[in-house]
């Protein structure tokens, strides 16, 4: 018995690490700019894209292959730093206040954009980088042999979501991210500088896909229409959980990574449907979400 | 004085007419280029399959061009990058076709794509050439006009893998699955089961797996495939998709815990490298290094050639391509021939390409009348060469087409119930090919 459970355990806490970094970003975003980035799974694929560059760099060069693990941190961080303020300064602030019609079409828009830069920088055919993945061995679990990799996203899920916990929390920014979401003129009428604010919590929010994405590369292949595939995923986790939910996207990347395996292992038929399932049954019985209401927003 | 309508409309029938009529003249004389379209994933990710398509059909036109063209006219071909979905192919499809220079068609890599023009090429009458596709359905329903397939279909291709595994491993019972979520991997898995428990009563189908194309990760799939314990896995992967899945499932151990099949292991064995003992084919008889192949002056050149300029060895679906324009090279060099040296018309072209029999780089092509080709399939296991520094193929057999063709009108699934030890026996044994 306990043979049978812990693979689905495993294996579904694994599938649901990598949509949570993704998933929470989406939700962070909408929380704070209340807008619906269509464009978020591009930033997952092209932290992919950077992470793997800089990873095949390390190794072409001769560099001590453990730097590859800083490498898809340092990634992340590149993508955010760059591409976070500029494109929220240079596009999305013109949606804030606009309605969803407008401000999905501009994310697309730029989702579109976004994807064709893809192919012109980094070319069609998938890049593989998977030092990490290889230095870290594997581990037996239940009969079944898994990498050690897995785990290990695993547990940075864990620490990003506590992380991000601690940050809005306990830390001046992160107040002033909080009291944004509660109510924005009256955070404006007390001084806090929501322009700031915006394009922070959009870099987050940037930075936390890019993450995904960079820490995706050690065990996948990266390539064209890896952000919609992400994306489409995340939109699920994030309306199971009820959009600008934190804990909740964590939660409900749990219920989707767990739906999927289960149907992997017992109806095959339905592994590409499953989550949609899952997130249909939810909305029909609580339409705002697990964890969201129409009255009060929090993150 | 104001001009009558009544007029007009009389002098612009007109000028419509002479125009018709002076297109109509012209089609009997040679082309300036003899315009053709070839159709291929050149992005996503099955570009990791249609790129080296695209590429064998760029030196083998060159090849053709080089050598005088086609009764002396160079081929030009544009490229249709299959990644925009069936709407966009078709529309691309009718925009080449209006042009009336345009007069063969090299389409497509995509098995729905390929059912999805089938009928537009018989509604427009352009001949076509399935240069990739290989679903068997294709010419199963419709008698078609104007499609051709000089490179067989899915049943003989997967067929065969089931007649080598049960040469090579004839306990194997317990057997899993993993193709991708469409027509092409359900119909294998399809004709792998029918084929395997035709010829083995006690085959037992222990996991049946259909991510969807284009998944980026296999992981859980891994761990469904391990806890099945299965004798045999069946995959046919492919693209990305495959690449993705043996990065994978290597280091997870499923490489030595299960005998593997992939059916397209082929054309990741210089990329990628496989360990040794893989059952791997070429959906056809296209592997470049083949005795076959290696005896034929052409084949060598061609693989010199695109070695040189890619800086690595064709794979299947390149020497698809390269087979699918020989064909079409042969075909319309004898609709000339046909038509006393004039300049053929569509509708010649197509009839010069039925029921051919011609020489590819790989082997011999024999079209049916229902325009789906007799092809031999070639199996093997992947091998160390040391000759090439990279996974070759070894323990080879070629089976012959005919062996494993269903007579034109019969149910392919219900035909491949009839097989039996007996005909196992019957064929060529791995190692035969040598």
């Amino acid at each position: 018995m306990l043979n049978a459970i812990v693979p689905l355990v495993v294996d579904g806490l694994a599938n649901a690490a990598l949509i949570f970094f993704v998933a929470v970003g989406l939700t962070l975003v909408f929380s704070v700019l209340r807008i619906l980035n269509v464009a978020h799974g591009s930033f997952y694929s092209i932290g992919a894209y950077v992470a793997a560059t800089i990873g095949l760099w390390l190794v072409s060069s001769g560099l001590n292959p453990w730097l590859s693990f800083p490498a898809l941190l340092l990634a992340a961080a590149l993508v955010a730093a760059l591409m976070g303020p500029l494109i929220e300064r240079t596009l999305i602030h013109w949606t804030y206040g606009k309605g969803e019609a407008v401000q999905i079409l501009v994310t697309f828009g730029l989702f579109l954009i976004l994807e064709d830069l893809q192919r012109i920088v980094f070319g069609v055919r998938s890049i593989y980088a998977d030092t990490p993945m290889a230095l870290l061995g594997v581990s037996e679990i239940g009969g079944i042999i898994y990498l050690n990799y897995q785990l290990l996203l695993i547990g940075l899920a864990v620490v990003v979501l506590i992380g991000l916990r601690l940050f809005i929390r306990h830390t001046r920014y992160g107040k002033l991210i909080s009291a944004v979401v509660e109510d924005r003129e009256v955070s404006e009428a007390l001084g806090i500088n929501t322009r700031r604010i915006f394009m922070l919590a959009f870099t987050l929010g940037v930075f936390l896909a890019a993450l995904g994405g960079a820490l995706a590369t050690p065990t996948t292949g990266v390539a064209p229409g890896l952000g919609a595939e992400t994306m489409v995923l995340a939109f699920a986790v994030a309306a199971i959980a009820g959009l600008g939910q934190v804990e909740g996207a964590a939660v409900a990347a749990v219920i989707v990574g767990i739906a999927r395996v289960l149907a992997i292992y017992y109806f095959p038929a339905l592994d590409a449907v499953a989550p949609y399932l899952v997130m249909l049954a939810v909305l029909v019985i609580w339409p705002y979400g697990l964890f969201g209401s129409t009255s009060t927003r929090r993150i | 004085m104001m001009r009558s309508p009544f007029r007009s409309s009389i002098a612009q029938i007109g000028l419509a007419a002479a125009i018709a009529l002076g297109t109509a003249a012209s089609a009997q004389e040679a082309p300036s280029e003899f315009n053709i379209g070839v159709f291929t994933f050149t992005s996503g990710p099955a570009a990791a399959y249609g790129m080296p398509g695209r590429q064998g059909a760029e030196l083998m036109i060159d090849m053709i061009n080089e050598g005088g063209g086609i009764g002396g006219v160079p081929v030009r071909a544009t490229y249709v990058d299959e990644a925009q979905g069936a709407e966009g192919v078709i529309s691309e499809y009718r925009r080449l076709a209006s042009d009336l220079d345009t007069q063969v068609m090299i389409a497509a890599l995509s098995s729905s794509n390929c059912l999805a023009l089938a009928p537009v090429a018989d509604q427009i009458g352009m001949p076509t050439i399935s240069w990739n596709c290989d679903t068997h359905q294709l010419f199963l329903e419709e008698e078609l006009q104007y499609t051709f397939r000089p490179n067989g279909n899915t049943i003989p291709e997967f067929a065969a893998f089931a007649a080598y595994l049960m040469e090579v491993n004839p306990d194997a019972q317990r057997i899993a699955i993993i193709n991708p979520d469409y027509a092409f991997g359900h119909d294998a898995g399809e004709i792998v089961k029918a084929t395997l428990s035709a010829i083995n009563p006690d085959v037992e189908i222990v996991a049946e797996l259909y991510p969807s194309l284009g998944a980026s990760s296999f992981q859980t799939e891994i761990s469904r495939l391990s806890a099945a314990r299965p004798d045999a896995i069946f995959s046919n992967l492919w693209g990305a998709d495959l690449e993705n899945f043996i990065r994978q499932a290597q280091p997870r151990g499923l490489f030595n815990q299960s005998q593997m099949i992939l059916a397209l292991g082929e054309t990741v064995l210089e990329s990628l490298g496989l360990p040794d003992g893989v059952i791997v084919g070429v959906l056809g008889d296209g592997w470049w290094n083949t005795p076959t192949a290696r005896a034929n002056e052409l084949t060598v050149a061609f693989t010199e050639a695109y070695q040189d300029r890619y800086g690595e060895y064709p794979v299947f679906p390149t020497m698809k391509m390269a087979n699918a324009l020989l064909f079409m090279q042969q075909a319309v060099e004898d609709a000339i021939a046909e038509a006393d040296g004039d300049w053929p018309s569509r509708e010649q072209i197509a009839a010069a390409m039925e029921g051919r029999t011609f020489e590819s780089l790989t082997g011999t092509v024999v079209l049916r009348e229902d325009n789906d080709a007799v092809v031999d399939q070639v199996v093997g296991v992947s091998m160390q060469d040391e000759d090439l520094g990279f996974t070759g193929i070894g323990n080879m057999v070629r089976y012959p087409g005919e062996a494993l063709m269903p007579p034109i009108g019969e149910d392919p699934i219900a035909w491949l119930g009839t097989l039996d030890a007996e005909w196992l026996d019957s064929l060529p044994k791995p190692g035969s090919y040598q």
